[in-house]
């Protein structure tokens, strides 16, 4: 499972596929405080992007790809 | 504005051969960064230092080779023979209208054309692209965001204002079902300098949300071209407008103040403004500190032509980083600005070692005074032995030994002026080994050595040709095709070897080559197939003669005639010019391993050594270059076919001529007295083999400036020139492969 859930701190691992979209979604909904961790990802599918946009959850960790971390990350951070 | 002209010529030329030489390096080796930089430096120099001038096709290639270095530097294209041809192209387009500018202060009509044709191929021959990069401008209204770019996200860019590929991506909101991941592409887009990421449409609230409906638009901007960004989005065609766009400079830069130096809004002023950007740029302190001297060239230039030039200490101070460069270029130069004076102070190189430019012709007079010094000094020896014993005679004799030493070391260093390391004829080597080998599908590793080895001008000037004649020969002929050499168990690459070093008071330059060798036997059936030597006598030859028949007139090696080594008249060309310059050539071979051609010159054809024979009662001179021994010979061991006379000399038959018949003197030899039943003979080597010249008597060994034949004895054939011994004797220097 590329994405593991801990109470409030969803930790993202390696390729995150569209796959997890529907779980990330209800969580990110169920989740009062959501915090997502982003250090270990290396691939984010464009609608988990767009589901973290939308729900905004607080980033303990940018990513660490250097793809994502220049792209990704500055675009979680900020709006 | 002409000395910035004649500045620009100058670097132009001193770029492109920086250029070359990158480029010839990085052909080699793909991964040298530092010739990647140095090269994309050299163009981008060439290009700012061009837009000086109205020479818009020349900014025009020099900027698209920027473009296409670029690429290469930050690995979004990879170097190819094919591309490496085409910078050279370029190169030597640049290179032949550096030329016409110098002398005609303007390029040929043809420029525009010529760059043209030449940008397309840089462009990497798509039409899509010369037509991406035609529409810039046009195409900027197409991505409005693009102009409206916010101060921070052109920062992120990076880019030196110019042209970029802007990408407008809205994705089909079903794609997930299709299996696309829109952001995923852009981990394909080379050179991706700004990525966007936005919603198409405000954001739902998450519980409305459809998270397998893609609700997000892409913007981005890569340096890369258009035709190198398509591919990444070759499967959504529909969704994604690609195109070049040209970034302006930001309107107002966040730290620029106004440029005073410069009317605003002017090119010049853009042009400082850039500058300054330029010093922005990260990099290590190495390249920070190649930049800032490039910088202060291209400031210089710039106020120079803006009719306010500056001392170029003070520009360089302020070149030193971009915020006092913008400060200098609001403020204009510091009047009695104490605080710009000791970094000044502190900058201004040290005064650069100017070369003395002297006129050939004073040298020539110097050397022509200098050898006759030494001619006059020769005759005060046998002048003070007549004066006899006493006081005064070894007085004489002291002063006559410090003038001796004077004279030898004026001499000498009056040769030293004339001295040139060899590395100007080596120069052209790497690029025609190149072109050629490519040419022949061969792969082919020059190695020079001895580059720093001086000789004097004219000797480079007669060395030049047939060193490029020999390399070209050895490509086409000496080194094998790759499959070739491998059925022979060689790697598949050759190596030619140019090697030069000094030799007994000459110059050498070898030419070796690791190639298929000359066969003998083959040398001796295409002499007797040409023509040039009768069965008999070609089989006579021992194998040495037999791959010495290379330098014979109307002989060509190779099976077939190919457009590189001409027609069988290069080698023979090349004996004829070393020989003529008083030097020699010689071959060695091995069939199956290589062939080494060995051309030896004398130091300066200044002064030249001869040994001084007698005959028919008159003194002549053998230039000692192809002089391989004297000895006497008991008549008796001189074998005689009716005129033909031969002799053996060091295990070889060796034809042997008489001077005196030679030059046409009554043939006496019994009345002679001298010798008493010998013959003195001079070994002489010619490019054909060794030849016995009969003399009269040997003398000494002297040397003479060597005056040609002037006047109605110009047309004398057989004689290089007079020459006077130190005693003021005169004597004839002959030049036996005419006489023989």
């Amino acid at each position: 499972m590329p994405i593991r859930y801990d109470a409030d701190l969803a930790r993202f691992e390696a390729a995150c596929t569209v796959e997890d979209a529907l779980p990330l979604a209800e969580w990110l909904e169920a989740t009062v405080a959501p915090r997502v961790d982003l250090s270990a990802c290396t691939d984010l599918h464009t609608a988990l992007l767009q589901l973290l946009l939308a729900a905004r959850p607080a980033m303990t960790a940018g990513p660490e790809d250097a793809f994502l971390a220049r792209y990704v990350g500055s675009a979680l951070r900020l709006q | 504005m002409s000395e910035l002209f004649d500045q620009f010529v100058v670097e132009a030329q001193e770029l492109l051969e920086t250029a070359g030489g990158a480029l010839l390096a990085l052909e080699r080796d793909p991964a040298d960064r530092a010739s990647v930089d140095e090269l994309f430096r050299a163009f981008h120099t060439l290009k700012g230092a061009s837009g000086l001038f109205d020479m818009a096709p020349f900014t025009r290639l020099v900027h698209a080779g920027e473009d296409t270095l670029s690429l290469l530097r930050d690995g979004r294209r990879g170097m190819t023979p094919e591309l490496a041809d085409r910078l050279f192209r370029a190169l030597d387009q640049c290179a032949r209208w550096v030329a016409a500018l110098e002398d005609t202060g303007a390029l040929p009509a043809d420029a525009a054309q010529a760059a043209e044709t030449l940008v397309g191929g840089l462009s990497g021959v798509s039409a899509e692209g010369t037509a991406g990069g035609g529409e810039a401008a046009g195409e900027a209204d197409a991505f409005p965001w693009v102009t409206a770019l916010a101060g921070e996200d052109r920062e992120a860019v990076g880019a030196v204002a110019g042209v970029l590929t802007a990408i407008d991506y809205t994705p089909d909101p079903e794609c997930f079902f299709t299996g696309d991941d829109p952001l995923a592409l852009f981990r394909r887009v080379p050179d991706l300098r700004l990525l966007r990421i936005e919603p198409a449409e405000p954001l739902p609230p998450l519980a409305q949300m459809d998270p397998y409906r893609c609700m997000l638009r892409f913007r981005a901007l890569s340096g890369a071209g258009v035709e190198a960004v398509t591919p990444a989005f070759r499967s959504v065609p529909d969704q994604v407008r690609i195109g070049s766009v040209m970034l302006a400079p930001a309107a107002a830069p966040p730290s620029a103040n106004p440029i005073a130096m410069a009317p605003p809004g002017s090119l010049a002023a853009a042009m400082l403004e850039e500058q300054a950007r330029i010093l922005d740029l990260p990099g290590s302190a190495a390249e920070r500190q190649s930049r800032s001297a490039a910088v202060a060239r291209a400031v210089a230039a710039i106020l120079t032509a803006l009719g306010r030039p500056i001392d170029r200490a003070v520009v360089t101070a302020v070149c030193a980083d971009a915020g006092t460069l913008r400060r200098f270029l609001a403020d204009g130069p510091p009047e009695n600005g104490p605080p710009e004076k000791p970094a000044a102070a502190e900058a201004r190189p040290a005064p650069p070692r100017r070369a003395l430019r002297v006129e050939p012709e004073r040298m020539d007079a110097l050397m022509a005074l200098v050898g006759e010094l030494s001619v006059v000094k020769g005759q005060l020896g046998p002048l003070v032995r007549r004066v006899g014993d006493g006081q005064l005679t070894r007085d004489m004799k002291a002063f006559s030994s410090r003038l001796d030493a004077l004279v030898g070391d004026l001499r000498h260093a009056a040769l030293r002026l004339r001295l040139l390391p060899l590395a100007r004829v080596f120069d052209p080597l790497p690029r025609l080994v190149r072109d050629t080998a490519r040419r022949l599908d061969k792969t082919v590793e020059l190695v020079l050595e001895g580059a720093e080895t001086e000789a004097d001008k004219d000797i480079l000037d007669v060395l030049g040709e047939p060193l490029l004649h020999l390399v070209r020969n050895a490509l086409d002929h000496g080194i094998e095709v790759p499959e070739r050499r491998a059925a022979s168990g060689k790697p598949p690459g050759g190596t030619l070897l140019v090697r030069a070093f000094q030799d007994k008071g000459g110059v050498v330059v070898e030419v070796s080559d690791d190639g298929a060798g000359i066969d003998p036997a083959a040398m001796r059936k295409a002499a007797v197939a040409k023509g040039l030597l009768a069965p008999d006598a070609a089989a006579a030859l021992d194998d040495d003669e037999a791959v010495r028949l290379v330098f014979a007139p109307g002989f060509s090696t190779a099976g077939s005639v190919s457009d590189l080594s001409g027609r069988g008249v290069g080698m023979d060309a090349v004996r004829a010019a070393v020989e003529r310059a008083g030097g020699r050539v010689e071959i060695a071979s091995t069939p199956g391993s290589g062939t080494r051609v060995r051309l030896s010159l004398p130091l300066t054809l200044s002064i030249t050594r001869v040994v001084v024979v007698e005959a028919a009662g008159s003194l002549y001179g053998i230039p000692v270059a192809v002089v391989g021994g004297v000895q006497r010979v008991p008549r008796a061991e001189i074998r005689g076919v009716k005129r033909a006379e031969s002799v053996v000399l060091r295990d070889r038959v060796v034809p042997l001529v008489r001077l005196r018949r030679l030059l046409g003197q009554s043939d006496d030899v019994g009345r002679r007295g001298n010798g008493g039943g010998a013959d003195c003979v001079v070994l002489v080597e010619l490019g054909d083999g060794p030849v016995a010249v009969a003399v009269d008597d040997v003398g000494e060994r002297a040397d003479v400036v060597l005056r040609p034949m002037t006047g109605v004895l110009r047309g004398l054939r057989g004689y290089a020139g007079t020459a006077v011994l130190g005693d003021g004797r005169l004597i004839l220097v002959l030049d036996l492969r005419e006489l023989l």
